[in-house]
This record gives structure tokens, sequence and C-alpha cells, in this order.
């Protein structure tokens, strides 16, 4: 026999990495051995006939565990984009007018800040307004059905908002539990007791959520009156267009002895309409209003939805006329 | 004779402008200014007579000569090369037309009777030699005073040639110092009474060299009775200026808030005065700088007066403020006759007679010095407030060539 | 647990004390044996709820009072005085106690339905506060809510239509207050006291009065007769103003009077401050290159940077006690409270006191300290800062240590440049400048205009700056300034050195060669009993 050119094992090892069926010659493979490792990685394997699919755990929606982005890396990472990407942009966009801060100087420890809901530029808006240390350890009650999608929008949700689920669907005493478990832990959260975003810019009747948590853990809720973020980014767009911004912290309020929550919720819609007064005139209008029990609802008047519009923009300072001057 | 003799060299004078930019009386090395051998000027007519100077003192426009600051305006009305030295006490050997041998002040503004000007100009007739039309006509070159004029020489020499009226006899009793005050206390004394106060006025004097501290006497003894606020830099100016009459002296600077609270004005400026809304009746500029003309026009009230009696030059001033506030600005030259207050009318060099026997005025000579040591003798001069003097003089006392048969 | 202030018996183990020195300090060495330093107490903790306390104080008051509810009616005149720029010293960070408090009353206010509320910032002959120093004292919320309308003002004591004569005391002693004040229902007054001179009747008496009042006993008679003007049972100040109160009471006017006290916390326990706070043995390595690199930098700086980073220091002192209601029971108890903090007990004197001076005192806020806001700085109130008797013995020397540059705020302290160019050059006895100068700057139409009009101390205020010193220039036999500028400290009447060792040489003429030393270790401030 003539001696082979190659050794067995060369031949072998030659043989193996023949293509199968495959028309091209093996002068010009594709990519390196690198990427095809990578791509291999990647592509998931396919699936022969015949045998039973493993029932795979959903990992989005309600069920996403958002532990990893409360870690040390993964907050200073939010930290940097929260400073470095996203206030820069809200101050660019909305242009905030931010009061109250001094109202926190007391506060030890975390708090629950509840605010009024117009648009998706709330949650920016508050996580850049929120004065540090709370700035920096915040977690956000997100929906689950909108904020945790699939496999890229949550983390997404999870690191940049801080976000944890939220069923809206129905009650879910997860989304409850790990609330108190971070509060415990001295995180702050950032509620919109609304549940929605208001159609109308009026206020939608605040649930009881902030309340309840309050008043199971002890943490206070701060208050804050949001206006202009619907003019930001409303209902229905998605391309920021910019406006300016008022956000106005109050006090922080505890549970009284012996309230329930429904109590405290609805004390916590005054505080905020009362913010939004104090906003819209001064704070001396805005206490007497307060004590002879006047302050200006947030819901609005009941009226059709234009009128409502109507009523509401006027109360805002600096409105300009919409009708040309004759 | 021994000489200083300005000389007409133009690169010399743009030198001595130069220098005196650097340093005040830098001028003198520089500068045509230089020290000669010259034969006595030659007597031009019936009247004058040769003088042997025994003291010249050095005045503040000789300063400006000789840093090349003075105006061009003199040009016409100086004739080179001069001898500069105006401010004379010097010594007549014989008694010549009814003045007694001895020694003798020069009045040295040289008018239509110097001249041999006959008649003699309206300014002249009526005493105003100041004002003379004549100055550059007449039996002698153009010349304003001796000191300025090619034939009649000067004082910083050790002869020069005088007309009988230009002299005044010293009494027996004074010093040589006393006499070389003369001069630049008429000076003072007319300003003073050109400034014509009201009485109850408030002046201000700007300037305590010699003719700040002269015009402060001389506004005590013969103006009417006012209220003189003097502004002084240096110490020994501030308690002369207290001595001779001052009511209030305040240090040079920011003399805006002084005054205003002297005169109990308001003030333009948020605490930073720009400038007053009152002011000063009157305020008499002994200086003549750019500064010292803004300075009088910020602190003096509308309708004030301001007298400018140091010799300004050619300065770049900013007039609407005289023009809104109707300030009247005028200027005080020399001497002649003056009109008191009580209408009586004096020679001014009788009142600085007077006036420098009642004040003890000699004292004002801080130093003299020697032809030789004439750049010294500048310098001294132009720096007399920071080296505590007031007057510099020359001494032909001792020189040679004077004293020679 | 905050250590109290206490005495130190400087030996040849001690570390060079730290000596303030304008915008800056100084590390001297004093001779041991013969020197002891005074220490003020640690910062007292200050109160966890300040909001729940001021609303408790206001509920229940001390004295013969109602509760502030009880007094709040509708349709009432309301007017709130509340105290100017000069306190707290250094500014406090936001909320300022004075925010806490107005907001705590304006919520009563608002609750029981009054309307008419007018706000004074009661400065007396001081400056006008801008709007910043304003918004800082009162917050944001209060100003927006009463400026605009111009309900809310600072005292004009030279507004002829805005001005009440009351009446007299028993020794004729004039008493003339904002007229709105006195013809409201109730005046309520917003106090910091941060030393015991601040407080009770002087808050309205002098507060809110005008020239005609103020001179009875802002004059050098007085002065010399307040031994010292922070204790008030040797003070003839203290007395003058609570006659005064007196005549305010029985004409009618109601006052209720919040008082606060302070901890002395001015450079905080954290940060690179901090270190200016401690005891300088127990200065630890980050503290030591704190020191250096601090000094270093701000040796290298011009004057105006520096004066920029110490000016827009904004202190963490904390209010440690709030009492309310009738004026003399609450200043009983808030002194008590002050001097819980300041009181350091010494014993006996010594021939020479010495002091380094901080950059800032209650009249150059956001302004310069000159010449003459120095020798008040360390004659007028550190001197005065003592109980019993002067740490130094009469007939001694005090050394100051300052740069004192000679420099003025023309828009905060237009009068102070004429006195320091017209007055001090003439005399530097307070008697007879009282006699001869006093009433021509007070009455003067130009600073009357900036007084009324721009930012500026009234005409007369730097008389009162002199008057100040009245007591301190009467009892010792010398004043040296170290470090500062020599022209200027002259034309005080003082003599300059360029080092505390050349000091100490200087004033061996005056009291030997072995004289004892006391240096006080002021900021944060402390106040000797000395017995």
């Amino acid at each position: 026999m003539r001696p082979m050119p190659i050794t067995r094992k060369q031949a072998t090892r030659l043989i193996k990495r023949l293509p199968v069926n495959r028309s091209v010659s093996t002068a010009t493979r594709t990519g390196s051995r690198v990427t095809r490792m990578a791509k291999a990685i990647v592509k998931a394997p396919s699936v022969p006939a015949g045998v039973d699919l493993l029932k795979k755990e959903k990992n989005v929606g309600s069920s996403y565990d958002t532990d990893w982005a409360r870690s040390y890396p993964a907050r200073v990472a939010r930290v940097l984009i929260l400073n470095g990407v996203m206030k820069p942009l809200v101050d660019l966009l909305a242009t905030p007018s931010i009061h109250g801060t001094d109202r926190l100087a007391d506060l030890e420890g975390p708090a629950i800040f509840a605010a009024n809901h117009h648009s998706h530029a709330d949650t920016p808006l508050m996580m850049t307004a929120i004065p540090e240390p709370w700035r920096n350890r915040l977690f956000i009650g997100a929906a689950a059905d909108y904020w945790f999608t699939n496999r890229v929008t949550s983390p997404i949700s999870a690191l940049v908002i801080g976000a944890i689920p939220v069923e809206r669907t129905k009650v879910s005493r997860k989304a409850i539990d790990q609330s108190l478990e971070l509060l415990a832990d001295e995180w702050s959260m950032l509620i919109f007791p609304e549940g929605a975003r208001s159609p109308d810019g009026w206020a939608r009747p605040f649930t009881s959520g902030a309340a309840f948590l309050s008043s199971h853990s002890g943490v206070p809720v701060v208050p804050v009156f949001l206006q202009g973020t619907n003019k930001v980014l409303p209902k229905g767009r998605n391309i920021p267009r910019p406006a300016a911004t008022t956000v106005v912290f109050g006090s922080p309020m505890y549970v009284n002895e012996g309230e329930d929550s429904r109590a405290f919720a609805a004390r916590i819609q005054e505080a905020v309409a009362a913010l939004g007064d104090e906003s819209a005139t001064d704070w001396w209008q805005a206490r007497r209003n307060a004590a002879s029990a006047t302050t200006p609802s947030l819901d609005g008047p009941d009226a059709v939805s234009w009128r409502r519009s109507w009523a509401r923009t006027s109360k805002a300072k600096g409105q300009r006329r919409s009708w040309p001057q004759v | 004779m021994k000489a200083l003799r300005f000389e007409r060299n133009i690169p010399l004078f743009a030198a001595a402008n130069i220098a005196g930019r650097l340093s005040s009386g830098g001028g003198a090395k520089v500068g045509p200014l230089r020290l000669r051998n010259v034969d006595t000027p030659r007597l031009p007519g019936p009247g004058w007579v040769e003088i042997l100077p025994r003291l010249t003192g050095i005045c503040g426009s000789d300063l400006a000569t000789i840093d090349g600051n003075s105006s061009r305006y003199f040009e016409p009305i100086v004739s080179f090369p001069f001898i500069p030295g105006h401010e004379i006490v010097a010594d007549l050997s014989e008694p010549f037309e009814g003045v007694p041998a001895g020694r003798v002040v020069v009045e040295p503004v040289l008018g239509c009777v110097t001249r041999g000007i006959d008649p003699v100009c309206v300014a002249c007739a009526r005493g105003d030699l100041g004002n003379c039309e004549r100055i550059t006509f007449g039996n002698i070159s153009a010349g304003l005073q001796s000191g300025f004029c090619c034939d009649t020489g000067g004082g910083w020499s050790t002869s020069m040639i005088a007309h009988v009226s230009q002299l005044h006899a010293v009494p027996a009793d004074w010093t040589d110092e006393a006499a070389v005050m003369v001069e630049p206390t008429a000076c003072a004394v007319h300003g003073a009474l050109a400034a014509d106060v009201a009485e109850g006025d408030t002046v201000v004097v700007l300037g305590s060299g010699a003719l700040g501290l002269l015009t402060v006497a001389a506004l005590r003894r013969y103006g009417r009775k006012c209220t003189i606020i003097a502004v002084a830099k240096h110490p020994h100016q501030q308690e002369l200026a207290r001595e001779f009459g001052a009511d209030q002296v305040i240090s040079s600077g920011h003399i805006a808030r002084p005054i205003r609270r002297i005169t109990g004005s308001l003030a333009i400026g948020d605490g930073d005065i720009v400038r007053l809304t009152g002011g000063a009746d009157h305020v008499i500029d002994c200086v003549g700088s750019e500064s010292s003309i803004a300075e009088a026009l910020t602190v003096v009230r509308p309708k004030g007066r301001i007298t400018m009696v140091g010799m300004p030059g050619h300065v770049h001033v900013d007039l609407t403020g005289l023009w809104q506030r109707e300030i009247t600005m005028s200027g005080a030259y020399a001497y002649g006759i003056e009109t008191l207050p009580n209408g009586e009318r004096r020679r001014t060099f009788d009142l600085a007679f007077e006036l420098v026997a009642a004040a003890d005025l000699g004292r004002l000579v801080s130093a003299t010095y020697p032809l030789d040591r004439f750049e010294d003798a500048i310098t001294h001069a132009a720096n007399a407030g920071g080296r505590g003097a007031v007057r510099i003089a020359f001494d032909l006392r001792n020189e040679k060539e004077r004293n020679r048969a | 647990m905050p250590r109290p202030g206490f005495v130190l018996d400087v030996d040849r183990s001690t570390p060079p004390i730290l000596f303030h020195h304008g915008e800056g300090f100084r590390l001297e060495k004093l001779p041991p044996g013969r020197s002891r330093v005074i220490y003020p107490a640690e910062p007292i903790e200050p109160l966890k709820n300040p909001d729940g306390a001021i609303r408790d104080a206001l509920v229940n008051p001390i004295g013969d009072s109602e509760p502030l509810t009880a007094l709040l009616k509708p349709g009432m005149k309301l007017t709130i005085a509340f105290d100017d720029i000069s306190l707290p010293l250094p500014p406090m960070k936001r909320p300022d106690i004075r925010q806490r408090v107005i907001e705590a009353v304006l919520e009563l206010a608002a609750a029981a339905g009054v309307d008419d509320v007018m706000l004074i910032a009661a400065l007396a002959l001081h400056r006008r506060m801008t709007e910043d120093e304003l918004r800082h004292a009162v917050g944001d919320r209060v100003y927006d809510a009463f400026a605009p309308q111009g309900l809310l003002v600072n005292h004009d004591a030279e507004d002829p239509d805005n001005l009440l004569f009351i009446g007299e005391t028993e020794k004729g002693e004039e008493v003339e207050i904002n007229k709105r004040a006195a013809e409201s229902d109730l005046i309520i007054y917003v106090n910091i006291n941060l030393v015991s001179m601040d407080g009770g009747w002087k808050s309205t008496a002098t507060g809110l009065a005008s020239y005609r009042s103020l001179r009875h006993h802002h004059n050098p008679q007085t002065m010399r007769h307040s031994k010292s003007f922070m204790d008030q049972h040797k003070s003839e100040l203290h007395s003058a103003n609570w006659r005064m109160g007196k005549v305010l009471r029985d004409s009618g006017v109601k006052v209720f009077q919040i008082e606060t006290t302070m901890n002395n916390n001015v450079f905080g326990t954290e940060g690179p401050m901090s270190v200016l706070q401690k005891r300088e043995w127990e200065w630890t390595l980050k503290d030591r290159i704190t020191v250096a690199g601090m000094k270093t930098a701000l040796d290298r700086m011009p004057q105006r940077t520096r004066r920029s980073i110490f000016n827009s220091w904004q202190a963490p002192h904390a209010m440690t006690s709030v009492q309310a209601g009738e004026v003399e029971a609450v200043h009983k108890l808030t002194t008590e409270n002050v001097y819980a903090q300041h009181l350091v007990q010494v014993e006996g004197q010594t021939d020479i006191l010495t002091m380094g001076l901080p950059y800032i005192s209650p009249y150059n806020v956001n302004s310069i300290l000159n010449p003459i806001l120095v020798a008040c700085l360390g004659l007028g109130y550190f001197f005065n800062l003592y109980r019993g008797r002067p740490p130094v013995r009469e007939g001694g020397v005090v050394i100051m240590s300052h740069p004192t540059p000679w420099e003025f705020h023309p828009v905060h302290h237009p009068s102070y440049i004429d006195f320091f160019d017209q007055v001090l050059t003439q005399t530097h006895d307070p008697v007879v400048m009282s006699e001869q100068f006093e009433k021509s700057f007070a009455e003067d139409e130009w600073y009357r205009h900036l007084y009324r009009t721009s930012y500026a101390y009234h005409g007369v205020h730097p008389f009162y700056m002199w008057y100040w010193c009245s007591h301190a220039l009467e009892h010792v036999g010398q004043v040296i300034i170290v470090g500062g500028d020599v022209r200027a400290v002259r034309r005080l009447g003082f003599k300059p050195a360029s080092t505390l060792q050349d000091a100490l040489e200087m004033a061996s003429d005056v009291v030997g060669r072995d004289a004892t030393i006391t240096h006080l270790h002021n900021p944060p401030i402390l106040m000797a009993d000395v017995s």
C-alpha cells in the first residue's frame, strides 16, 4: 500500500468537518471559527420529530425576576444612565421646575412617592426630580403587561427605571410582598396611585395601593403633584415634544391611628390636590383653601370632556390666549 | 555769565517729552536745557538795568516746559533760546530810576511799558499786565514773561536784565527765601481773588503743592469768609494747609465722598459715587491736569464755578457736565492790579508782600541747589510733594561768575 | 454624647492651635506653661422632629399666654416679624428655622381663617434683605405667596408714614416702632437666639424700631455699662430694651414670641470643614492632610475667590429648642438653653486675650469684613462673650488675628467708608464721636436714600459698631492685630504685628514679660463663665 499523504487522525478530522449537503467549495467558508461558534451558541437547536417539548417557564411578564437590577453594579449603571442620559434629556424636553424638596429635609429612610399620572413622561421626570439619596435607591411598580412584555423590554425596564412587575388585571400578592420586602430594605418606591394615565388631564380616583403599603410598612407617603407632562408625551404619541413641567413635593404623610387604607388614600389624594392648588395659585391661598375645604379637586368638574379640558387649562398660570386679539 | 539755557532743538524736545513721561523731571537730563557760559543780554533801551539773581524758584510751568509737556500754544509767545526762571530775588548794585540799591523782586510779566510801547494797550492801562495785547511786539522779542524771552535773560543765571517797572524793593530785614516766594504768592493771590468767592461759599482747593497752599493762604486772607476744603496728599502738605487756614483737609484720591458729606448733597451711584448732585460752590484747581479737571467737574455744584489757577496744557476732558450743570470755568493767570472785596484796588505784588510777611512764607523754600546740580534740582522740584518739600530754588549767591568784578 | 467645653492648659506637648484668620486660618504655637485655650462645647443633639416641636410649642405656650390657636381669629390683623440676615451665622442650610416656624404659624392662621397677614423682616437699621436672602429665610412657598403682593417687606426705619410713636419709658427713652406692627391685633415674632444678647423684648423694641428709639440705648454710655451685653443681668442694653418692652406691652401691643436656639455645629462633623471644629490633638491623618491642603490652596487663591468660597458656606447647625408664648417667660427659658450650649467654666483672668477672627460677622453676610467690622467683631462680640468678668484683666492686652483689609463694600457699607476716612482720622473716642459726628451721619439724606432704596446699612450704623467696642476700649490697655493691613490697623488706633510672636513681644511692654494668655477657640461659639 502506498503511504497516505496524511495521518489517519488528520483524515478523520477532515471527514468530520466535511459539510453535509453543501455545494459550496471548501475554499470559501463563511466566517471565522469564532463567529461560527458564536452562531452555534445563540441559535436554538432544532427540535427533532417525535419528542415532547419541556414546558418552558414563562420568564417575562409578572414573573420576571428583577433582583439582579438591584445589585450594586446594576445600581451604578442605573445611576449613570439617570444622571448622564435621562436627566439632560428631561431637562431639555421637560424643563422641570421642582418645588418643595425642602419638605424632605427631615426625612430619614425610604419614602413612597405617590404622584398623579398624566403620561409616560411622568416616570423619567419623577426619577430625575426625586432628590438624592432617595433617587439612587428607588423602585417602581410598573404594569407587567406593558413594561415586561418580552425578553428585551423586561431587562430594560428593570435596569433603566428600576421597575418591578405588577399585575394590573388581578390583585397579585407577589407584587405586594415584594414591595414590602424592598421597603423594609430601605428602598424607596415610586407609585402612581391612579393606576393608569389620565385620559383627559384630570385625575382618576386614587387607588389605595400606596396607602396600603405605607400603613403596613411604616414608610411615609410623600405626595407629589405633576403638571405639564401630558404636553411632553401625550397619551397616544410616541415622540416627545418640549414643554414646561412642574413637580411639587409635599410633606411626608403617615397613616393615622385606626385609619383604613381607603381613608388614607383619600387623604393622599387631597394632599396632591392641595399641592396642585399651591402650584396654580400660591401656598398661602392653598392653605386657606385646604382649611376651608375648598381645594379645587384633582378630578375636575362633572362635565363632558371638552369642558373639563377647558377648565383644567384655565387653572394654569401664564395661560396664553388661544384666540386672536382684535 | 553762567546760565541754564533752553534751546530750540526739536529732537531733544521730543526726547524730553518721553523722558518726562517716564519720570517727572526726567527731561532735565536729556532735553534741550543746557548749562552754558553766555554773554549778559544787551540792554534794549532806556529803563533797563542789569540785575544779579540771588535765588530763583522752580515753578510748575518751568517743569512742564522742561518735560516737554507745555502746550504748543506757547510757541509764538516765547522766543528761543531763553533762560528760564521767573521767580526772582536779585541784587541791584546801584540805585536806578527811583529804585534803591539792594535786593529787588522781579515782576516778570513783559507788558507794553517794558516793551517801550506808547500809548499802552487797553489791558496795560487797566493794570491787567497779564492780559497785555502786545506781548510779541515792541523793542524786545516775543515773550510773555522774563524767563521766556531771549532778550531778557532769566533767573536761572548769574546775570539778567530787567525794566525798572518790573522791580520791587525788598525790605532789608527780609530773608532771600521770603523774597523769592513773592512771585508765586502773587499768582496765588490773583487766582484767589479772580475766583471771587461769595461769602459763605464752600471752596475746594485742588492741589497742595506750593500754588495750592499759597492759594489757601491768599483766600483766607483776602477773599470773603468761606469754608475752604484743601485736598492734600502728603502729611506736610496737610499740616501746612491747615495752618494756612483750610477748614478741612481731605486726602486726595476719592474726594467726592468727603465733599458730599461736607456739602450735604446727594450723589448718583449705588454706594460707589459717580458724581454729586449738589456739590461745592467753588473749585479752584491748582493742578491743571486731566484728572483734576475731571474731579473738579464731579464735585462742583450746578451753576458753580471752577477757577483754573494751575496751567492745564493740552488736555482731553468730557465737558458734558459743564454744559448740563451750567458750570462756569475760568482761568486765572499772572497778576496785575486786584480789586479786593471791599472795593480797594491794590497791586497784586503789594498784596503778595503782605501775605509773605504775615504767614512767614519764606519757610516754604525747602531746598536750594547751585546751577551745576540743575538735574537734581529739577528732579527734586518735580517730586517735591513725595519728598516732603514745597518749593525748590536755585541759589546763585555763591556762583563764581557772579561775584567776579 | 457631646462633650462640654473646657479650658486646656497649654504645655510643651500641646500641638499648634488653629486660629481663624478671616478667609483662612493660621496655626499658632502658644507659649507653654502660661497659656490656656478655652474650647467650646461640642454641638448638642438637635431636635429629632423640629416641625413637631414647633407645632407643640405653639399650642403649649410658656408664661401668661393663650395658645396660638386661641389667639388667631378670622378678620384679625396679623403681623409676623422675623429676625433678619444677621442671624444665624453662618447662614444655615435650607430649610431655615424661620421657614419652619412661619409655615407652622401660617398653617394655623389659615385654619383660623386669618386673611390680613403681613410679614416684616425686623432689621432695625441694618440693610434690607435681597430677594434671595428672603427666599432663603422664609422659603420659596411663603415668599411667592406674600412678596409679590407687597405683604412680605423689609422694615423701613426711615419711613415717616410707617412709624408710630408709642410713648416714653420712665427714663425718657422714646419708643417708636413700625406702624403696621404696632397697630396689629397680634405680632408674632419669629426669633433665632444665636447668642444670649438676642431675643426677648429686644426683638420688637430694637428690631422694629427707628433711630429715634435706638439712640437711647445704642450709645457709648449704655455699652460701657453693659458688662457684658451678653449677660442680661449686667447689661444696660438689656434693661433699656426691657423698659421699652414694658411701654409696648402697657400700650396694648400684643406680642406672641417664638424663640429658638441652635447648636453650635458651624462646620459640621463630616466633610473637609469639620476639622475646624475638632480639637487639634484629635486630628486624624485625613484631617491633617485636609488642613494642610486647605491652607495651601487658600493662601494661593485671590481674595475674591476665597471670599466667595467662604460666603457660600451654609452651616449644618440645627434647632435645639423652641419655646413660644409670653415674651419674658419665653426668653428666660431660651437663655437657659443658649447657655447650655455656650457656657464654659473658666477660672480667673489672664493678662492677654487672643482670638482668631473668622470671615463673618452679623453685618457682613455676603459682603466684606471691613476694618471697622473687624474691630466690632473682636472687641464687641468676642470680647463680650463672657459672664462674670472678662477673661482678660483690666489694663490687659487683646490680640486679634485677621487680615483687616482696607476694603469696603460700597453698596452695603457706604457710610462706613466716610466714617473710616473722616471720623476715625479725627478721634477714636466713642463719646467724642457721638457728640460731634453721629447726628450728621444719622440725618444725612444720601445715606437715608441708600438705606431705604438700596442695600446699605443706615448712616449711623458704623458708629454703633464702634460703640460696641466701648466696654473693651475702656477695659483693656492695648489692642494688637496680627497679620492685618498696617495702615488700616493704625487708622483704627490699634497696633499692627505680623506674627503672634511679635504681638506677644509688643504686649510685654504693657503686661510684662511672663504674661498669662487666654485664647478663645471661637468659632464655634462659646461663652466664658469667668469666676
